[in-house]
């Protein structure tokens, strides 16, 4: 086709003023009012939904959006020698009072009056139980669910384990679709109770074709855990089960296809089969105020959890109208913190305004906040520097020395351990005193004082100092003699006959550097030779879970003010283990302290399982971090703690 | 015209398509998955999240109905901004990303066309020297080093733009001068080559003789054929603006594409990852499509096939 003349003249002038529209575009930006108080939340959120977020930054969010029973907050103290302020769950939350049963198992709650949903409906107990149901469910697929593993039945529910003549609750395939086009994801379709009778787990023979057929093998290997439930469904009368009048016999799967077994019972496909929740599951609301909850042991942290994001609670109703995710937009969702979101810019900001039905609403002070998803240290301190920011999360670690002068720079010890993990099944670190020698060898006061330079502590245990009432263990101080000694008994003098000794750690230049201090220092104390591996974030994770390493840096942050956090980690099999490291006395002192009740005595045992671990090295603690924060000095009631939490509304501008 | 657009389109797809394939197995083959952390999940718990995003299928499976959904724009949500899907991330990120490099390109536009064309005319005068030397340093210099060195200046020495963020127009001129640097300097030097050839012409010197004024000449004689070298540049610079800005965003914490591209990719966010190529590659292919097409306008002798 020919482009005639007309067209042509007019081409420059019709791209020009095309131009001149997009730049017009661009140039129109609406105004925004500046927030009371900015902060850099690190990376972007992954989501304010408490049952699934998992990180420091969504923590920041959801303790602002969101109230749980009790509240984890800085006592009304001056700090102690190292900066620190202690914390303590208060009943400043939901609950405004609590109480334990002699044997430390029943925890009752009692909700306060005053705690309303931002939409002016009063927090009850039922909430908990309907929230913590959802965090448990299967479906939810939530990280944190086993933080409420330290309730009776809680685990075999998020497992979807039921058991043989115990109550169970079925959900059949019948969930209509969610008007709004979003997932549910939780349970809608009909549910019936009863009790489990039989599991079949045998694949079916009329769903068997003939051998050698392909896709019968796929089919075999994708039932093989969709056994098939024969149940005893009790009738219901007016929405409550009869458990005491026989029921009817009925059989379940999951698995699609086959609809009768051998015998020529019907097989109804459902959706879920778990234990009971009401029956099974000791969550129990009493009344409207009172919530109950049974424990499995006796759990002395147990406060600092319902303190923890996962066991806030969430908005049935909200949940239930716009669906997963639809209900964490801002025009849509409830929640019942100090804050609510204004809105959300994905990678940019997360807008709060002061929620005026907050129950203690008269003492929050900052009506607006941003929380910026600042990724780059460098730039967050930039933005700092130059007023955009009110505090800074985290700084690049060269120009710590710096800031180190500064007033507005706060740094002080945290509950967070940076450790090597040293792979027990490669020879020559299955030899314990090879091990040692490892540990003896390395100048941890050198790396915290030329590498990351911020104040850190040189670790000689691996559980953090400053736990109420426990003493860490000891490892033993640098000691290159006494290395080269065990190393000469364990059969290696001076180094002849170790294999190369690989460190894998994940690309990050303060990584690289602490290896090469080490590296340098088991080369020159113990004749070591070693080889430095950097791999990106997913494939170390993945290196590091098939064990496929010899020596691979690690670290470990708290998760509660109790040393169990960072001891049960290495029980035998332990997910996070990794270090094929197995001792059954470690086993069972950790054992034995999940079931001890006076606190004393337990802490011993835990000292003294940390003591073992220390002798037997499959990890080496290298430094305890510091919690590292510049604050701009009009903001007034931020104090440095253990855990490094600030709740932003107990934050105020300086009159 | 018709037909030239007909066969762009179904190249378009194919390239899409191989794309898709290519990079759906190819992410999967990177060892790690989106939902590994350093602290790990208990099995159960990371078969429940597995099944939900339809993790526990094979492979061949999840790849067909992921295609299925990627051919009616569906991206599904995103693995690790959970409360959004792919697509609003899109939503989003886009305009942040369209603002920066149209302003980044304009300014390239402008500043280069302007410059090269003075260069040309007062050839080996002050002027000239001083813009091509500027130009060459432009090129050589990557956007990142001319970022720390703005923010230097302009951001503590002399405070007039803020460090970084999003949401008003003072936040987006340094990123956009940055970003926009290189590509000034390599447009200024194509405009001075294209234009010094075109004055040599035997038509401008009939124009010159017809009595014309330099400026007559310059602006409705020789731009017109001094700009082709510019023009076929285009594409290949929107290539680069595109690329660019994934540093750039991070410098200046800028919500757009090139941040969640980076993200999507190193934390193994499947969908995310997904939906930020197939986005690029479509914007690519439609942008050398229109450099083609608008070739053809500026350009009597060049037709389109």
């Amino acid at each position: 086709m020919a482009i005639n003349y007309q067209v042509r003249r007019f081409f420059p002038l019709a791209l020009l003023a095309a131009c001149a529209l997009a730049v017009a575009w661009v140039v129109s930006f609406g105004t925004l009012p500046k927030a009371d108080f900015a902060f850099a939340n690190g990376d972007q959120i992954q989501t304010v939904d408490p049952s699934k977020a998992t990180g420091a930054p969504e923590g920041r969010i959801i303790n602002a959006l969101f109230e749980g029973l009790l509240r984890q907050l800085p006592l009304e103290q001056p700090p102690d020698a190292t900066g620190n302020v202690p914390l303590k769950p208060a009943t400043r939350g939901v609950a405004d009072s609590y109480s334990v049963s002699e044997d430390g198992l029943v925890y009752t709650f009692s909700i306060r009056e005053t705690a309303t949903w931002s939409n002016g409906r009063r927090v009850t107990a039922d909430d908990f139980v309907w929230s913590w149901r959802r965090t448990l469910h299967p479906e939810t697929g939530s990280k944190y669910s086993y933080q409420l593993y330290y309730i009776r039945g809680a685990q075999a529910y998020n497992e979807s384990r039921p058991e043989v003549d115990q109550a169970v609750e079925v959900e059949l395939d019948d969930r209509p679709a969610h008007p709004s086009g979003q997932e549910q994801l939780f349970p809608r379709g009909s549910i019936l109770r009863g009790i489990l009778r039989e599991v079949r787990n045998v694949a079916d023979p009329a769903e068997n074709g003939p051998a050698g057929n392909a896709e019968t093998a796929a089919t075999d290997a994708s039932t093989a855990d969709r056994p098939i439930y024969v149940v005893e469904i009790k009738p219901q009368k007016d929405g409550r089960v009869l458990w005491n009048q026989p029921g009817q016999r009925r059989v379940f799967s999951s698995r699609p296809g086959g609809s009768a077994t051998s015998e020529g019972d019907r097989v109804e496909r459902i959706r879920h089969l778990l234990p009971d929740f009401e029956r099974t599951v000791r969550i129990r609301a009493t009344d409207a105020r009172t919530l109950v909850v049974t424990l499995n042991n006796r759990t002395p942290f147990f406060p600092d959890l319902v303190a923890f994001y996962p066991l806030y609670p969430v908005c049935r109703e909200c949940i239930e109208e716009h669906g997963s995710p639809g209900w964490t937009l801002p025009q849509n969702i409830v929640t019942n913190g100090p804050y609510q979101l204004q809105f959300r810019r994905i990678r940019d900001r997360v807008r709060l305004r002061k929620s005026p039905r907050y129950w203690d609403a008269a003492n929050v002070d900052l009506e607006t906040i941003d929380a910026m998803a600042v990724k780059s240290e460098t730039t967050s301190l930039n933005m700092f520097m130059n007023g955009q920011l009110d505090w800074a999360t985290t700084v690049p670690n060269p120009v710590i020395p710096q800031l180190k002068k500064r007033t507005d720079f706060l740094s002080a010890p945290m509950l967070t351990v940076y450790f090597y993990r040293l792979n027990v099944a490669r020879p020559p670190l299955d030899n314990a005193r090879v091990r040692e020698a490892l540990n003896l060898a390395i100048d941890k006061r050198r790396i915290v004082e030329q590498v990351t330079s911020a104040g850190q502590q040189p670790a000689r245990s691996f559980v953090p100092p400053g736990l109420r009432g426990y003493q860490s263990a000891f490892c033993g101080e640098y000691d290159p003699q006494r290395a080269r000694t065990l190393l000469a008994e364990a059969g290696f003098p001076n180094g002849t006959g170790i294999p190369k000794i690989q460190i894998v750690y994940n690309t990050s230049e303060a990584h690289r550097d602490i290896a090469q201090v080490i590296s340098e220092d088991w080369n020159v104390n113990l004749g070591v030779q070693t080889e430095l591996r950097n791999l990106e974030w997913g494939t170390f994770l993945d290196t590091l879970s098939q064990g496929d390493y010899m020596v691979a840096r690690s670290g470990w942050i708290g998760d509660y003010p109790d040393p169990n956090t960072f001891l049960d980690m290495f029980v035998t099999g332990g997910a996070n283990n990794e270090t094929n490291w197995s001792n059954t006395r470690y086993d069972d002192l950790i054992q034995t302290a999940q079931v001890e009740t006076d606190a004393e005595v337990r802490m011993g045992v835990l000292q003294q399982a940390e003591q073992l671990l220390m002798q037997e090295l499959p990890i080496i603690p290298i430094y305890f971090y510091v919690s590292i924060n510049m604050v701009n000095p009009r903001i007034e009631g931020f104090s440095a703690n253990i855990q490094d939490i600030h709740p932003l509304h107990i934050l105020r501008r300086k009159k | 015209m018709i037909r030239f657009l007909l066969k762009r389109l179904g190249w378009m797809v194919l390239t899409m398509w191989v794309v898709f394939t290519a990079s759906f197995f190819l992410m999967r083959a990177v060892p790690g998955g989106p939902f590994d952390s350093e602290k790990k999940l208990p099995p159960v718990i990371k078969r429940n999240i597995e099944k939900r995003y339809m993790m526990d299928r094979p492979l061949l499976e999840q790849y067909w109905s992921h295609l299925w959904a990627t051919a009616r724009c569906d991206f599904g949500p995103s693995y690790k901004l959970e409360d959004y899907s792919v697509n609003d991330v899109i939503a989003q990120g886009f305009p942040v990303s369209a603002s920066l490099g149209i302003l980044a390109m304009t300014f390239a536009l402008s500043l280069g066309l302007v410059s090269g064309v003075v260069s040309a005319v007062l050839r080996n005068s002050v002027y000239d020297v001083g813009f091509m030397v500027a130009a060459t340093i432009g090129i050589a210099v990557p956007n990142f080093v001319l970022a720390s060195l703005m923010i230097v200046l302009f951001v503590f020495f002399w405070p007039i733009f803020p460090a970084a963020g999003w949401g008003e127009l003072r936040q987006i001129i340094l990123p956009a001068l940055c970003l926009g640097a290189p590509f000034a300097g390599y447009i200024s030097r194509l405009t001075r080559t294209g234009m010094l050839e075109v004055l040599g012409l035997d038509y401008i010197r009939t124009a010159y003789a017809k009595g014309l004024t330099t400026r007559e000449v310059v602006v409705h004689h020789a731009l017109r054929g001094a700009v082709l070298p510019v023009v076929s540049y285009l594409g290949p610079a929107t290539a680069g603006i595109l690329t660019g800005s994934l540093v750039l965003e991070q410098i200046f914490a800028l919500p757009g594409m090139g941040s969640h591209f980076i993200q999507a990719a190193t934390q193994r966010d499947y969908t995310l990852a997904m939906g930020m190529v197939m986005v690029y590659t479509f914007l690519l292919f439609v942008m050398n499509t229109l450099v083609d097409l608008s070739y053809s306008m500026i350009d009597p002798r060049v037709e389109v096939d």
